[in-house]
């Protein structure tokens, strides 16, 4: 009971910080905002328009081409989009959806219940459903009692907020440009594509049929693709954009003491110092428990993200239904319980030295944070080396499970607790680390127990709160902090920024004061 | 032995009689006692300090601290020998693989010398700081693959002026002389012709050390030279930068001692090539041939 107060606490405190802005703003002052071009500087060059593809590469224009099902607000309280009901049935078995009328694509089609379903069978697709696949594995089949209505089966009784996840993660794509989709968009979203230079940037305009009314504000929204943090902070202080968007926090935090807007979602990353427990000393329990007290979290945030976050021991953001701080304080860093537990384990001084830290060298954060681990490791007696890799190299080694250790952020951190599962180190089956069979066979169970708790309030808890002691046991995943992605920092002549769940960035809301 | 020393102890003489490449040996020789010497001196480059990090120059860390709380100074005396030993190592690969591909195909002009020319045509035509990049990711990224990188694209280098300076020299009577007494072309090459291009091949080392060092920076600053924590003078550039606005000492007095270290061997290689321009010029002038 008193951990549910301090979630809820946590979260109320969240959605006022999230909503401080608007708040501000306040309806008369959203009518003063005056369209023109917005125009935004980006650190990222889009991959594609696919919206199950989503990553933070592509972060700055999904939302702005599409809509999906349900919306949440930044505390995490479903809100209709292109639906406007959704049912879902006592026995939790299924979800019954009203579409929205009168909205049309880009392509001027009306947005029917075909469109749903053909995006469905996108997501369920193992090649074509991309991030959006795993997400449909409680999924059983659809169907469309008319062009207004979609009903979803689900393989089991689902939790309800698993569900609202399913909905909210899905994007209406139009049937018929379904297989171009990752070249030409085709969604509902409030702005269209004008034209793209690959590896500079991209212009979109507004849809003149969008659906919400009086919006988007801005009638042109240009994208440049900055490489360097500087050069796009530079051409906000010069007044050559407006917003740089998914910035670094080292930068935010710099802006925000100049006077500049900066707005934190409430969708963040995890760091996790991922373990392969097949590996070495790491088979050894006490010895990856160990690693739970020599993350120096609070010099790892403050180095890493300039302090922009909050230190962590469980792989959830406040949003996050499982979120607990307790096991942030039980596990602080602390050099002595971490001796005792290497001393437990029974290795010898031999054993539990001469890994290599896996690092990705082209994220600086990752370089610091790395060697502020190796400084502790050495504290208690493991001298470790680092492993500098550099983008593709890095990448292939992290998802291939090519290392002893490292640091790697992880998502999805801010809903239904099973859907950490969608990280590599956190996956129950096929995990790409861990291999099959899952080594850590209590982890599953206590994912399975979560995905099955679809009872009552006491029974939801104790499946999290099993989790989340699972997950310090085991210890193949150790978190250290949260952090902001796709930070917005504003000029303070743009006003109307909406915050997104999942750190998207939403134009539709914005424009100048 | 004697008279090199004494040539030696000559050119140095001349070299202090200028005030430039005189500031410049000091330097040089401040930095090299100092990387050398390292170990003795109260500094520890990997010691960190969370909660001192980024400060500004002071009496306890005179070039202030990094975002680790590490001092700067202690990264930049320890830098000194990543940078020295990497100049060090890649002029020896250097000329050791140089030196004798120019005196080959120099001596003998024929087919070995089109064959080996080819080669060196090939290394020239790759960019350095690709080819090094590309050397890097086969070799992996360590201290050891940077210094073999620097050496392997300093070989054309040598290998050229090695060969110019024996085309010059080979028609020539104290070297026909030698083959007429029986001299096989290895004693030739490495008794005869070698002490006799010496000069600009030191100009060349010297003009390399520093162009390695500049290298080594700058494949560090690129993220794929020496790997932290081990400190280098481009890693510290590279970190540096991200922290201009909070701490603007941690990139630029690292990248001060770099530019002071260049420029000082530049101006080094520079006196040296007047003084032996000016010795080549004079002997010319006397006898051709006579410092032979």
């Amino acid at each position: 009971m008193t951990k549910l107060s301090r979630r809820q606490f946590c979260m109320t405190g969240l959605a006022l910080a999230g909503a401080a802005p608007l708040l501000t703003l306040g309806p008369a002052s959203a009518q003063q905002l005056k369209g023109g071009t917005l125009r935004v500087a980006v650190l990222s060059e889009l991959a594609n328009f696919d919206p199950q593809q989503l990553s933070t590469v592509n972060f700055h224009v999904i939302k702005n081409l599409y809509d999906s099902l349900i919306e949440y607000t930044p505390e995490g309280k479903p809100q209709p989009s292109l639906a406007t009901e959704w049912k879902i049935a006592p026995d939790k078995t299924s979800v019954s959806l009203t579409l929205r009328d009168g909205v049309t694509f880009h392509s001027g089609a009306l947005f029917k219940s075909d469109s749903v379903l053909a995006t469905l069978q996108k997501g369920a697709d193992p090649k074509r459903g991309k991030n959006v696949f795993s997400t449909m594995s409680i999924v059983k089949d659809w169907s469309a009692p008319d062009e207004r209505t979609v009903v979803i089966n689900f393989k089991a009784p689902a939790p309800e907020r698993q569900i609202l996840d399913l909905l909210q993660f899905l994007i209406p794509i139009e049937a018929k440009g379904i297989d171009t989709v990752e070249t030409v968009p085709a969604g509902t979203g409030p702005y269209t594509l004008v034209s793209r230079a690959v590896g500079q940037g991209l212009v979109l305009k507004a849809n003149p049929k969008y659906w919400r009314e009086k919006q988007p504000i801005a009638q042109d929204l240009v994208f440049t693709v900055f490489s360097e943090d500087a050069a796009a902070t530079a051409a906000l202080e010069s007044g050559a954009v407006d917003i740089v968007y998914n910035g670094s926090s080292r930068s935010a935090a710099r802006l925000k003491g100049a006077g500049y807007q900066v707005f934190a979602g409430p969708g963040p990353l995890v760091q996790v110092f991922r373990i392969n427990s097949t590996r070495g000393p790491f088979r050894n329990k006490s010895f990856r428990q160990a690693f739970n007290y020599l993350m120096d979290r609070a010099s790892i945030l403050r180095v890493g993200y300039a302090g922009m976050g909050k230190v962590v021991a469980l792989p959830w953001a406040p949003a996050s239904p499982a979120f607990d701080d307790n096991y942030t304080k039980t596990y602080a860093y602390d050099l002595e319980k971490a001796k005792k537990l290497i001393a437990a384990s029974g290795l010898s001084a031999d054993e539990i030295k001469g890994w290599k830290l896996l690092v990705n060298g082209s994220d600086e954060p990752s370089v610091a944070i790395s060697q502020i681990v190796q400084g502790s490791l050495q504290k208690a007696g493991i001298p470790i080396e680092l492993d500098m890799r550099q983008g593709a190299e890095y990448v292939t080694a992290l998802l291939g499970g090519d290392f002893a250790a490292t640091f790697g952020a992880v998502g999805n951190v801010q809903k239904f607790p099973s859907r950490v599962t969608t990280n590599s180190i956190y996956r129950t089956s096929g995990n790409p680390i861990l291999k099959d069979p899952h080594p850590h066979p209590d982890y599953v169970a206590a994912i399975a127990k979560v995905d099955a708790a679809a009872g009552g309030e006491a029974e939801v808890k104790a499946a999290y709160d099993n989790l989340n002691r699972v997950m310090v046991d085991e210890a193949f995943g150790v978190p250290t902090n949260s952090y902001d992605v796709g930070l917005i920092v504003a000029s303070e002549k743009v006003g109307g920024i909406t915050l997104d769940i999942d750190n998207l960035f939403i134009a539709r809301t914005i424009g100048f004061k | 032995m004697k008279e090199a020393l004494a040539a030696l102890t000559s050119l140095l003489r001349r070299l202090l009689a200028r005030r430039g490449p005189a500031l410049s040996l000091a330097f040089l020789a401040l930095v090299a006692l100092a990387a050398i010497f390292a170990g003795l001196l109260p500094l520890d480059p990997l010691a960190q300090s969370i909660a001192d990090s980024l400060k500004p120059p002071s009496a306890e860390a005179w070039f202030g601290t990094d975002e680790l709380g590490r001092d700067i100074l202690s990264r930049v005396v320890y830098g000194a020998r990543t940078s020295l030993v990497t100049a060090f190592g890649a002029v020896l690969i250097a000329a050791l693989v140089g030196i004798p591909v120019g005196l080959v195909a120099g001596f003998y002009g024929d087919w070995r010398d089109s064959l080996l020319m080819r080669c060196i045509d090939v290394l020239l035509a790759l960019p350095n700081i690709l080819f090094a990049m590309a050397l890097i990711a086969v070799l992996g990224r360590s201290q050891g693959a940077a210094l073999i990188a620097v050496g392997i694209a300093g070989i054309p280098g040598f290998a050229r002026i090695a060969r110019a300076q024996v085309m010059a020299l080979r028609q020539l009577d104290f070297v026909m002389a030698v083959r007429s007494f029986g001299g096989g072309p290895g004693y030739i090459m490495l008794r005869t012709l070698l002490p006799n291009i010496l000069s600009p091949l030191v100009v060349q080392a010297i003009v390399l050390a520093s162009i390695a060092i500049l290298l080594e920076a700058a494949l560090a600053f690129l993220g794929v030279g020496v790997p932290p924590p081990t400190p280098s003078w481009g890693e510290m550039l590279r970190t540096g930068k991200s922290y201009l606005y909070e701490a603007p000492t941690y990139a630029v007095l690292p990248g001060l001692v770099l530019t002071l270290t260049i420029l000082s061997f530049d101006t080094i290689g520079r006196a040296l090539t007047a003084i032996l321009d000016r010795d080549e010029t004079n002997a010319s002038g006397a006898t051709i041939g006579g410092r032979r």
